[in-house]
């Protein structure tokens, strides 16, 4: 009978408990070689239990465990350690073994019983020490190594057991964050070269989104989410799991989720995202400009809408962040009829208007021009009146239109407190 | 192991080695001089030469001045009695030392030692359950062995029984252990409020001691020596996996029960063909790990002979200061091991208040 080949790991409906306490429900799970896969959740979800459970140290209640097909609770503890490689939190060796002799450790499932060490098992440990940078160190003792270097050994014994699951429990819980990365590059790596499958419990979520091909998130003992880092990594599932209120954006080196908490849930106050506050204000803006301004005014209670922002800068990813109805364009692009018309619908509807210190060239000029001609009722704030020369990159067109809003009754502020007396001024003039 | 480990190269741990055989061996010769029959040394050693080598050298170990029945009762106690003696505490301190080793290192506790598991309560009890029967002299020097040894083996059979039935922990096991223990003391004192001369006999067994060492006993020691060390020798590295945590143990491929169910079955072995001949002598088996670890490495490879070793040349120490001291008696030996050990018992609690105690000795 041939098929495609079994997954690496293949975790279907198990259930665990600790005494009366179950602590997983039902967890399914497929993975294959090559893959880094992060299991996250917030403490106390089950993330250990799992790892443990796979790794056959607990007893399933309900459900299997299968390291290539072959089911784990059938396996001997010798067979099991050929299949999988553990890497735990911690480790503090008591004795000051030489640390060549630590990784060799990892050898002992491969060893015939009594048998002495094979010169593939010293090349196994030789190549695991190299792999994780201690060969020089190979016959120092395990105690002179620091807590950085004391994991990289522990995933080198890993490394020497040549075992084609690798589960790692917290590898980077006490290490800093030079040594946190370090240490996943590492990992990521020997998932790349080695093409083993690495299971790793991480609590950090943008370690686990820069580095994890996949993200399963385990809440209270369920696997409520199960998906590459930009699919799973989403605010709803931040505040429902975590209870944390945060902002995604996109590191811009790896294109990876990276992740802003900003409050938990309870302590955030009671505002209703870009809503029901006085206004609307509408933020022109663009380039990160625009950015502290509609922060600001949110949580000073405006309502806020702001627009047309070029598509993922941090503008538009403020005010996504914010909730804020805007008005966005691919970046780069020229804003087309359709952004313009639509960010000409939002002018209207505001009671006062901010112009950022926006920098402006040819492609969002238009975010200007549309502000003509101007509604004398509705005041407009031009912030950074200063700079606009240096900001304009229009070859004039910018700075005359600028003059132009001025001369119509826009009134220049010079920073942000400046803006908002401005503004409390004018809405408490007019009610 | 391929590569030399870390503590002390290779030569210094040889050159060591030789140190301490060659100690050894000078207790070996010194042995019989101590005793309660003064004999001159030289005729000592002509007696062993001739012994040893079935008469062919030293045709008249005794000399020309010696009777015939004088020599041949001197050759008597040197050859029937005192070798007899001296390798009893040699294999009786090997057992103690090697059983020592491994429970420390099943435990992984360095105050463990061959009578944690309640062995020498239930060696003991058996012993005075002897008494009870009161047989005659003549049958208690056969019986007393055979009754201590099961006592003692039983004993580790139900502790490992019963902790395996609760669960199977490592604390469990202490627990029952000391436990049982507990048991089996209060049933010795029932046992001996109503049998005063037993108790006095059984109090003196406590003591241990090589006393009444015969060639045949010392057969029978290292038979059960062989037959404990045997297979727990090849453990060594399952030793040194478990040191790790039973759990990374597990996950590096030990089945972590089986090996130390059978670590401690080894070790109760060792332990009973020790208590069954010599009685209950203390320390050797917690003191002599401590040192080979100190003198020679952490890994249990070395540990265990190293320790089996340290703990033969420990009890033959104190065979010869308990010929020693007070001049023409032969007191316990258990005494001096006591004696020598309290000390040490108490220099590691020392360092245990200073938070060195569950690191390796430097």
């Amino acid at each position: 009978m041939s098929g495609p080949p079994p997954p690496a790991l293949s975790v279907q409906g198990l259930s665990v408990r600790l005494g009366t306490h179950t602590v997983l429900h039902g967890i399914d799970l497929l993975a294959r070689p090559g893959e880094l896969l992060a299991l996250t959740g917030p403490n106390g979800s089950g993330k250990t239990t799992l790892l443990r459970t796979i790794l056959g140290l607990l007893p399933p209640a309900e459900g299997e465990v299968r390291v290539l097909g072959r089911p784990v609770a059938s396996l001997t503890a010798r067979e099991r350690a050929r299949r999988l490689a553990w890497v735990p939190q911690e480790e503090a060796p008591r004795d000051d073994v030489p640390i060549y002799d630590y990784v060799l450790y990892g050898r002992y499932a491969h060893l015939r019983p009594f048998a002495r060490d094979a010169p593939e098992d010293v090349a196994a440990a030789t190549t695991a020490l190299r792999e994780v940078g201690l060969e020089s160190r190979a016959r120092a003792g395990v105690r002179s190594l620091s807590g950085g270097e004391r994991q990289r050994l522990l995933l080198a014994r890993a490394l020497a057991q040549e075992a084609p699951v690798l589960l790692l429990d917290e590898p980077t819980a006490h290490l800093d964050i030079g040594h946190q990365l370090d240490l996943l590059e590492r990992v990521g790596r020997l998932v790349r070269e080695r093409g083993v499958l690495a299971v790793a419990a991480l609590h950090d979520l943008n370690l686990a989104a820069r580095y994890a091909d996949r993200i399963v998130v385990l809440s209270r003992g369920r696997r409520v989410a199960d998906g590459p880092p930009e699919a799973v990594l989403e605010p709803a599932l931040l505040r429902e799991v975590w209870g944390v209120e945060a902002v995604l954006r996109r590191d811009p080196n790896t294109a990876r989720p990276y992740l802003f908490p900003r409050r938990t849930v309870e302590a955030a106050p009671a505002r209703a995202p870009g809503g029901l506050g006085r206004g609307p204000v509408h933020v022109v803006g663009g380039g990160g400009a625009a950015a502290p301004i509609l922060r600001r005014l949110c949580d000073d209670g405006w309502s806020v809408t702001a627009g047309a922002l070029p598509l993922l800068d941090s503008d538009a990813e403020t005010a996504q962040e914010l909730g804020l109805a805007y008005v966005a364009e691919l970046p780069f692009a020229p804003l087309s009829d359709e952004v313009r018309a639509r960010h000409r619908d939002l002018l209207a509807r505001a009671r006062a208007i901010v112009v950022s210190p926006f920098a402006i060239g040819p492609s969002n000029l238009g975010n200007l021009e549309d502000l003509l001609p101007r509604d004398p009722a509705v005041p407009l704030f031009l912030v950074g009146d200063a700079t606009i020369g240096d900001r304009d990159f229009t070859g004039g067109r910018a700075r005359a239109l600028w003059d132009r809003l001025k001369a119509e009754g826009g009134t220049p502020v010079r920073d942000l407190d400046a803006l908002l007396a401005a503004l409390g001024g004018a809405f408490s003039r007019a009610s | 192991m391929a590569s030399p480990s870390a503590p002390g190269a290779p030569h210094s741990r040889r050159r060591r080695l030789a140190v301490a055989v060659g100690l050894g061996l000078v207790l070996f010769v010194l042995s019989p001089l101590i005793g309660p029959v003064p004999i001159p040394p030289a005729t000592v050693g002509a007696i062993l030469a001739h012994q040893l080598t079935f008469g062919a050298v030293a045709g008249a170990p005794c000399g020309a001045r010696v009777s015939a029945a004088q020599c041949a009762a001197w050759t008597e106690i040197v050859w029937e009695s005192e070798v007899p003696a001296l390798l009893l505490a040699l294999l009786a301190g090997a057992a103690l030392g090697l059983s020592g080793a491994t429970l420390q290192g099943t435990f992984r506790n360095p105050l463990a030692d061959p009578y944690l598991l309640g062995l020498s309560s239930g060696g003991t009890l058996g012993a005075a359950f002897l008494f009870v029967f009161q047989v005659g002299l003549a049958e208690a020097n056969v019986a007393l062995p055979v009754f201590a040894f099961v006592g003692c083996l039983a004993t580790g059979a139900l502790v490992l029984a019963a902790s395996r039935f609760l669960g199977g922990s490592v604390e469990t096991l202490l627990l029952v252990g000391v436990a049982l223990a507990n048991v089996l003391s209060a049933v010795l004192s029932v046992v001996l409020l109503f049998n005063a001369e037993g108790s006095i006999q059984v109090s003196f067994w406590l003591l241990g001691g090589v006393g009444g060492a015969s060639w045949d006993r010392d057969g029978l020691v290292l038979g059960g020596l062989l037959l404990a060390s045997a297979p727990l020798l090849l453990l060594g590295r399952e030793l040194n996996l478990l040191q790790l945590g039973p759990e990374v143990a597990q996950s590096l491929g030990v089945d972590t029960r089986r090996v130390r169910t059978r670590l401690l079955l080894l070790a109760s072995l060792a332990t009973a063909v020790a208590v069954a001949f010599t009685g209950i002598i203390g320390f050797v088996g917690l003191v002599s790990p401590h040192v080979a670890r100190r003198v020679w490495s952490s890994d249990y490879r070395a540990v265990l002979p190293a320790s089996a070793l340290v703990g033969a040349a420990f009890l033959l120490a104190a065979h010869d200061l308990s010929g020693l001291v007070v001049p023409s008696v032969v007191l316990p030996v258990g005494l001096f091991t006591a004696f020598a050990g309290a000390p040490f018992f108490f220099f590691l609690l020392f360092r245990h208040r200073r938070g060195e105690f569950m690191g390796s000795p430097p």
